[in-house]
């Protein structure tokens, strides 16, 4: 026992050696295989297909086996080959349609084997079609452009002609560098048109079917077809159109613009400006208002009054209803004063009054007054209030009470020497001149010279200026001496502050020296006054050709002291009135007065 | 339904004398109503089946062992055997499937309405199926009929006794397993859609075959 012998020691090395070396290839059964699918192209045959799993190591077969439902007969698969590796292909008479196939496979190697998991299969559900085949694209033209054709057979296993199998297509197109397919259902036909193509693109084509009830076949290879260059007719049209309005408005820009200031006119018609008579837009734009506002002063306009001729007033003496003996101002300068009897001119006489209304009325109202009578008051009996100056308002009422007839006489007296002026002038105070302001009539400016105010018309028209006093006003008065052309005019030159006019002959000046120097033939005649009998009294002539006026007072009973010369022919002068007895009235033709009072009949005769 | 085909071969011969108030319809019209009906039926049977199977997972054991009640009836199960039927022959394969379902379709809705499990619409659809198995037996008849008149078919081989006969007989042949069940019909259904496009393809090759 104590021997060990020498030799089993290495022996036991060895095969401790050898058993620790021999699990370095180990082999094993087979891992389990898989079937993988099952198809049937044409419904007649069938084929399936398995993965084999871990061989373990050891070269393994494959075998696969089938029972048919509601039997236990086990088959083996008839066909390894025609189907490729791993496959196995049933044939026609394998085949058996509404049967339930139960297919498993076995993989075996020397150390073992495995069977896959059964697979139910009806043969009837799983079919598959090959693909259509004979694909065509053809490029076709109708009215709305070019469209594709394409057109195929059905997969050459498939019986649909039997009636067998029945085949639905599928179709999908997309442009080569495109990534979108557009599918398209065509049903049992074998032929589709696609259209609404973009011109000039590339396209590719494939089809596909499927039986009743199964899957889908594979697309087929992609077919290629070009489009042709085209433009489609409706975008065509549209550019037509396009280009023809654009044209039409490039025209009609065109037009305008060359019209630019009449279409501007007729748009916006211009708003015409105001129109100032006179304004001289010029000069306001050189910048000096006060040439403007001068431009716009319209000579004679406003009646710039000096009060002056505020103060030369015209009466308005009325010889009949009919006769209008309108002692107009205004047109004296015209001339003779033409009979206002047949016209009723608006401006006979009032015209030359002042612009006031109520002037106007009261010269209306004295010339209906005096166109009743043809009397005439004596100057002192007559209308003016012995008011002293300044007054006004009731002044023509209370001539009027007097004597309704009576036109208020202001007194005018010119007198070339102003002495005798003045000395009857104190008389003449109580017959102080009344300022009417509303009976009086306005001379016109024009009367300042003076000159012109003496021309009376020849139906003896007479004209009186009333001389306004004015309270603290000195105004030049001019006295008109309502004479004869024969009558030699005077001019007041001034109006003292106690109401005396002082007196200055116009002689010569003006040439009326002719005139002067004829009475006896003249046919003027001064009237003094109007009595209530229709009878005038006239005024003579002092002396030559001056002569100044005198007048009676009213009321007061006094008696201006007359003319010498008017005594002679008349009665002396009554308190109220001073007559003039003509044998025959004024309206007598030829009459005339001795001596230096003057009548025109003629005048009064119409 | 014996006095109804019989209302039809009447209204058929009528016809065929050219009575002009008879509107006759082509035999091509009749077929392509009658495989639009069955596949109809098949797609109604193919969708119940789907539907039960979610509810209802088969047993691996019921699948091989499962028989439908008309196994009995031969059925040509390929191509070849198939047309190698005469037209006749076809003919009374698709009238035997069609009756001998025609009850036990009724009895299936039935009990699927006592039962409260099913939908709405799985009741529908068993309740279309059974109305349009009777359709299409009516249907498949008067085609039978017509082409008999015109010379194309002979005189059935079985009578009309026959076909009744066979319908008592399986009526008592129900299934409770509904899953089965449906599996017998969706596989019937087919089968009848097939023989059915097989026999106007022969009888009218050019009417898109």
């Amino acid at each position: 026992m104590m021997w060990i012998d020498s030799g089993t020691m290495p022996l036991l090395t060895l095969s401790v050696f050898f058993l620790l070396l021999s699990p370095a290839t180990s082999t094993s059964a087979p891992g389990r295989p898989r079937v993988t699918s099952c198809r049937s192209p044409e419904k007649e045959t069938f084929t399936c297909w398995w993965e084999p799993g871990d061989d373990g190591g050891l070269p393994t077969t494959y075998a696969l086996y089938y029972c048919l439902e509601g039997s236990e007969t086990v088959y083996e698969c008839p066909d390894y080959k025609t189907a490729g590796k791993n496959s196995c292909f049933f044939s026609k008479n394998d085949t058996s349609l509404w049967i339930n196939y139960n297919i498993s496979v076995v993989a075996t190697n020397a150390e073992g084997k495995s069977v896959s998991e059964p697979v139910e299969v009806d043969v009837v559900y799983i079919v598959q079609p090959k693909t259509p085949e004979s694909v065509m694209v053809s490029v076709l033209e109708d009215d709305h452009g070019p469209y594709l054709r394409v057109s195929w057979d059905k997969p050459r296993s498939a019986d649909t002609r039997s009636g067998w199998i029945t085949l639905v297509y599928q179709l999908r197109v997309k442009q080569v560098k495109e990534e979108n397919w557009e599918e398209y259902d065509a049903g049992m036909q074998k032929y589709y048109n696609v259209f609404s193509l973009h011109s000039g693109k590339e396209y590719m084509v494939q089809v596909r079917c499927k039986p009743d009830h199964g899957f889908w076949s594979e697309w087929t290879t992609p077919a290629y077809i070009q489009m042709p260059d085209f433009i489609p007719r409706e975008r065509s049209m549209w550019i037509m159109v396009a280009v023809f309005s654009a044209f039409i408005l490039l025209i009609f820009a065109w037009t305008m613009n060359v019209k630019r200031s009449s279409v501007k006119h007729y748009l916006l018609p211009p708003i015409p400006g105001p129109k100032i008579r006179g304004f001289d837009q010029q000069l306001l734009k050189s910048g000096k208002s006060e040439e403007v506002f001068n431009a716009l002063v319209i000579q004679g306009f406003p009646p710039t009054t000096n009060y002056e001729d505020l103060l030369v007033e015209y009466l308005e003496v009325y010889d009949d209803v009919k006769q209008e003996l309108v002692l107009n101002g205004k047109n004296l300068p015209e001339g003779l004063l033409k009979s206002k009897t047949m016209s009723s001119d608006n401006d006979s006489g009032r015209g030359s009054c002042d612009s006031r209304t109520l002037l106007m009325e009261k010269c209306a109202e004295g010339v209906e007054e005096s166109g009743m009578e043809q009397e005439l008051s004596q100057f002192g009996e007559s209308s003016w209030a012995s008011s002293d100056s300044g007054e006004d308002r009731e002044n023509p009422a209370s001539p009027r009470q007097e004597d309704r007839k009576v036109q208020t006489w202001p007194p005018v007296f010119s007198s070339p020497q102003p002495h005798h002026f003045q000395q009857q002038q104190p008389g003449g105070t109580r017959a102080s001149y009344h300022s009417v302001p509303e009976i009086s009539c306005r001379s016109p400016p024009g009367h300042s010279s003076g000159g012109q105010q003496n021309r009376f018309s020849k139906p003896g028209f007479y004209q009186y200026t009333q001389m306004h006093s004015m309270d603290s006003i000195e105004h030049k008065h001019v006295a008109q001496v309502p004479q004869s052309q024969s009558a030699e005019y005077v001019e007041v030159q001034t109006v003292d502050p106690e109401n005396i006019l002082l007196l200055r002959p116009l002689a010569n000046a003006e040439g009326h020296d002719p005139e002067l120097s004829d009475f006896a033939g003249e046919d003027y005649s001064k009237v003094r006054d109007v009595t209530s009998d229709n009878i005038l009294l006239l005024q003579r002539d002092l002396s030559g050709p001056q002569y100044v006026r005198d007048y009676c007072q009213d009321q007061s009973g006094q008696v201006d002291p007359c003319f010498m010369q008017l005594q002679q022919v008349e009665q002396t002068c009554k308190p109220t009135n001073v007559h003039l007895h003509l044998p025959s009235l004024m309206l007598q033709d030829g009459m005339r007065l001795a001596g230096n009072g003057y009548v025109d009949s003629t005048i009064m005769m119409s | 339904m014996l006095e109804m085909s019989k209302s039809v071969s009447l209204l058929l011969m009528i016809c065929a004398h050219g009575y002009p108030e008879c509107q006759t319809i082509s035999l091509a019209d009749l077929f392509n109503r009658v495989i639009q009906h069955s596949a109809r039926l098949h797609r109604l049977s193919s969708d119940l089946y789907s539907e039960f199977e979610q509810y209802l997972i088969p047993s691996k054991n019921e699948i091989g062992t499962r028989k439908c009640h008309t196994s009995y009836i031969v059925t040509p199960n390929g191509k070849e055997h198939a047309q190698k039927l005469a037209g006749e022959e076809l003919t009374e394969v698709i009238l035997k499937l069609l009756m001998a379902w025609g009850e036990p379709l009724a009895q299936f809705h039935q009990s699927m309405t006592q039962q409260q499990d099913y939908n709405i619409y799985s009741s529908n659809k068993a309740m279309e199926m059974s109305d349009m198995v009777h359709e299409l037996k009516n249907g498949v008849q008067k085609v039978a009929e017509k082409m008999q008149l015109l010379g194309i078919l002979s005189t059935f081989l079985n009578g009309e006794d026959t076909l009744h006969s066979l319908e008592s007989e399986s009526s008592s042949v129900f299934s409770v397993d509904h899953l089965n069940f449906l599996h017998c019909f969706r596989r019937d259904s087919d089968k009848i859609w097939s023989y059915l496009k097989i026999l106007k393809c022969r009888i009218l090759p050019e009417s898109g075959c």
